[in-house]
């Protein structure tokens, strides 16, 4: 077996870190919680005029 | 003549006192003596250009003003579809990009009455800070030769700093709007996420990208923002909410509006010259009624690893053509970034999207009910030379790359308006940048205090 090149054991690495980090983060989302609520919280912080 | 700025430029031609085909002859005078060391523009349509400009004064002869740019060149970054030019995105492919649809933003400029002078330089793919490219050469810093202009909308800063054209349009995923901005000497301006239609434009993350314009002062800014934003029914993420008076709100004074230097995180490994200019801007915005206080932020650490997350999945799925079938025709470190996003697995990709929502809420809610803005620096240093930081290996490079928009990145994970202007000029030349950043669609408070600013100082006035 080949083995993988240090820059993909690399990239490798750096996503495992970077997708514990979101994980533990992630822990205590509401369920109710998606993507899409991201330009909710946007348009509702907008100024009223 | 370039040393107009563009709302003076408007003026003059409005009132007959220049043409558009003298403006534009200007222009592209100064593109051929000077584009050759800055490498700003990959393709001048000047024969186009020159075209327009003679269509223009004619309508102005015949008592028809297109709008409030009659006249005006302007050049955009290669990553906007431009109808009739091609759309390189910094890459060896000349048409690497192209749509059904015409930018929107250039579209609603050339309504106003812009002339198109060409299309500008780039990072590849819009994936660098630093204005490197490997395929239409890197461009240089008219402030100080050999140093880094900013990136990835390079060309556009290193153009409207050098006089090449009136404004132009840059887009910003992490900060590549603000750190040319900051780099040249000049304003940039990335709205809130949804204000500015990306229909038209190259997409690196469609998540966090965000269109704007980069100009010489602060209220050219605004009168290009003003034209470019609000609701385009060819972005599904363009927003509904009114753009309102930006341009003539910039003069309200900005007594009792409230500003926060940041405690934590945005000075932590800022040189002290950044620090100090930025510390100023605040006592002179104090000096103008502004009320001016420190405070501590939520920490931005997790909101890099949710943009790194979005950003990587997304720019690699968007562009996994070409690093899976021509992936000799990039640049090592582009190459790098792009294949990590192949590794994000579904799951980490939408626990992120659902992280920033939340990081979104809180930050909004804590932050912007003690102040109405945030100062900032752009650039945790002046411009560096642009040698040193792309030397070494592609894993240092991209570290570099994160160091140098660290304190940009967070506020495209956020969605928030930022202004980036010149705060200061280092006696070598290279300036330093400050950014103000707002409360979801408050452009204008933004908007006004960094006009506020812009005006108490002289910045904007020093010439490359």
């Amino acid at each position: 077996m080949r083995e993988a090149d240090p820059g993909r054991r690399q990239a490798q690495g750096d996503v495992a870190a970077l997708a514990g980090t979101i994980e533990r983060a992630a822990g205590d989302l509401a369920l109710a919680e998606e993507p899409s609520n991201f330009a909710v919280v946007l348009e509702a912080a907008a100024p009223r005029d | 003549m370039t040393e107009l700025t563009l709302t003076g430029l408007a003026s003059s031609i409005a009132r007959r006192e220049i043409s558009a085909v003298e403006a534009t002859r200007a222009c592209l005078d100064r593109i051929a003596r000077l584009d050759g060391s800055l490498r700003a523009f990959v393709t001048i349509d000047g024969d186009g250009a020159l075209a327009r400009a003679r269509a223009l004064d004619a309508d102005l002869a015949a008592g028809r003003r297109r709008g409030p740019l009659h006249g005006v060149p302007l050049a955009y970054k290669d990553l906007c579809h431009v109808r009739g030019l091609p759309t390189s995105c910094g890459t060896k492919t000349a048409e690497y990009f192209t749509s059904e649809v015409e930018c929107t933003a250039v579209a609603r400029l050339t309504a106003a009455g812009a002339i198109t002078l060409g299309k500008l330089n780039m990072t590849e793919l819009a994936l660098g800070p630093f204005g490197d490219n490997p395929h239409h050469g890197d461009v240089d810093n008219p402030r100080k030769s050999g140093h880094v202009a900013g990136g990835s909308s390079s060309g556009s800063g290193a153009a409207v700093a050098a006089g090449l054209a009136y404004g132009a349009l840059g887009s910003d995923t992490g900060g590549s709007i603000r750190l040319p901005a900051a780099c040249c000497g000049i304003v940039g301006v990335k709205a809130t996420y949804g204000r500015v239609s990306r229909a038209g434009a190259m997409p690196l993350s469609w998540s966090l990208d965000h269109l704007g314009p980069m100009t010489r002062t602060v209220r050219d800014a605004a009168v290009m923002l003003e034209i470019v934003a609000g609701h385009d029914p060819h972005d599904a993420t363009s927003s509904h909410h009114p753009v309102g008076a930006l341009v003539s709100s910039l003069d309200r004074s900005p007594a009792g509006l409230r500003v926060a230097l940041p405690e934590n995180y945005y000075f932590d490994g800022v040189t002290p010259e950044v620090r100090a200019a930025v510390e100023e801007a605040a006592r002179v915005l104090g000096a103008l009624g502004v009320g001016v206080k420190t405070l501590r932020l939520p920490d931005p650490a997790i909101l890099h690893d949710v943009a790194n997350v979005l950003a990587r999945s997304e720019s690699a799925a968007i562009h996994a053509r070409v690093v899976r079938d021509r992936p000799h025709e990039l640049g090592a470190a582009v190459r790098s970034r792009l294949e990590v996003g192949f590794h994000i697995s579904a799951h980490d990709y939408l626990q992120a999207g659902r992280l920033r929502a939340r990081l979104a809420r809180e930050f909004v809610a804590e932050v912007f009910a003690e102040t109405d803005a945030v100062l900032a620096p752009s650039i945790p240093e002046p411009p560096p030379s642009l040698a040193d930081v792309t030397a070494g290996p592609v894993d240092e490079i991209v570290r570099r790359m994160g160091r140098f928009s660290r304190l940009t990145r967070p506020f495209n994970a956020l969605g928030l308006p930022a202004v980036a202007l010149p705060c200061g000029v280092l006696a070598d030349g290279r300036p330093l940048g400050l950014q103000i950043v707002g409360g979801p669609f408050d452009e204008a408070t933004v908007l006004r205090l960094a006009h506020a600013y812009e005006q108490a100082t002289d910045w904007h006035r020093r010439r490359p």
